[in-house]
C-alpha cells in the first residue's frame, strides 16, 4: 500500500468525507464492473456496490490497514455476491437486451455480434462455473489482480489460487466451445483481430 | 517434462509467474510437442475472448449514500 493511500485511509478513519470521497472515488468503477461480472446483471451490480460501500462507509473505522483498501472492499463485495448468488435459481437465462455494448462507433451488425459475445460471455461466467472457479477468473483475468492479492481477497493459499486458476480457465475455454459461443468469437475476431479458433 | 506436467503449468506460463528453469522446460516441450502447442495456443486464445468483456463505467457516485446514512 502506498503512502497516498495509508494516508486516505488515516484521514477517512479520523471521519475525513473528503478522504473517503477520492477512496470510494477511485475503487467504485472497479467493485462495480467485479459485481457485474459476477452476477450478471447491471441493477444487482449497482445494488451490491452499494451495499459494499454502505458497509465500507460504517466500518472504515476498523480497517487495520493490513492489507490494501482494494482488497478489504473487494472481500466485502465478494462476499455480499456470494449471498446473492444463493438466493438465486440454479440456471437461469440472462436477457440479452440487458447486455450494454458501451460502443456507438459500429454499424448496427458488428453491435449485434459484439453483443451476442458479450452475452456469451457473461452467461458461461454466470452459468457454467462454480462460484469459486468464476470468482478467481475475474479477479485474474478481467481486473489482473496479482495470485498474492486474489489469495488474500479469496482467502486462500498460494498453491490453492493457482489450482483454481488454472481449471477456472479450462471450464471456461470448454464451456465457450460447448455452448457454440465460439462462432460469436469468430464473427467477432474475423473482421477485427483474424481468424479465431478455439 | 512430459504432456501432464507441462499442462499444469499452462495458467503459470501463460501469466509469467514461472522461474527461468521451469519455463524454459515449458517452453521446450511446446516446440517438441505439436498437441501441446496447440492446446496452448487454445488456452491463451480463450482468455482473449474473456477479456472482450466490455468495462462500464460506475452508474453513480456511490458516496452519495453516506449522505443519507
Amino acid at each position: 500500500m502506498n503512502i497516498i493511500e495509508l494516508s486516505l485511509i488515516e484521514n477517512a478513519r479520523r471521519g475525513d468525507s473528503h478522504a473517503l470521497n477520492e477512496l470510494f472515488s477511485q475503487h467504485q468503477k472497479y467493485i462495480f464492473n467485479l459485481m457485474l461480472q459476477l452476477t450478471g446483471d447491471v441493477a444487482q451490480a449497482d445494488d451490491l456496490t452499494q451495499e459494499t460501500f454502505l458497509i465500507a462507509f460504517r466500518k472504515i473505522h476498523s480497517f487495520r490497514s493490513q492489507a490494501s483498501f482494494r482488497t478489504w472492499v473487494s472481500r466485502i463485495a465478494i462476499n455480499l455476491s456470494r449471498l446473492e448468488f444463493r438466493r438465486k435459481p440454479k440456471h437461469y437465462s440472462l436477457c440479452r437486451e440487458k447486455i450494454t455494448v458501451p460502443s456507438h462507433q459500429d454499424n448496427p451488425e458488428r453491435v449485434v455480434i459484439k453483443s451476442e459475445l458479450q452475452w456469451c460471455i457473461l452467461h458461461n461466467l454466470q452459468q457454467h462455473l462454480p462460484n469459486k472457479y468464476r470468482e478467481v477468473l475475474v479477479l485474474r483475468d478481467l481486473h489482473q489482480l496479482s495470485y498474492k492479492e486474489i489469495s488474500e481477497i479469496l482467502g486462500w493459499n498460494m498453491s490453492k489460487t493457482k489450482t483454481y486458476l488454472l481449471r477456472a480457465r479450462q471450464m471456461f475455454r470448454q464451456q465457450f466451445i460447448n455452448n457454440k459461443c465460439k462462432a460469436f468469437a469468430d464473427d467477432y475476431l474475423c473482421i477485427c483481430e483474424g481468424i479465431l479458433e478455439l | 517434462m512430459n504432456c501432464k506436467e507441462a499442462r499444469a503449468l499452462f495458467s503459470e506460463f501463460y501469466d509469467r509467474e514461472l522461474n527461468q528453469e521451469i519455463c524454459e522446460a515449458v517452453k521446450e516441450h511446446l516446440t517438441e510437442c505439436q498437441e501441446c502447442k496447440e492446446e496452448y495456443k487454445n488456452f491463451r486464445k480463450s482468455l482473449k475472448i474473456l477479456r472482450k468483456l466490455k468495462v462500464l463505467e460506475a452508474p453513480r457516485n456511490y458516496m452519495e449514500i453516506t449522505q443519507r446514512h
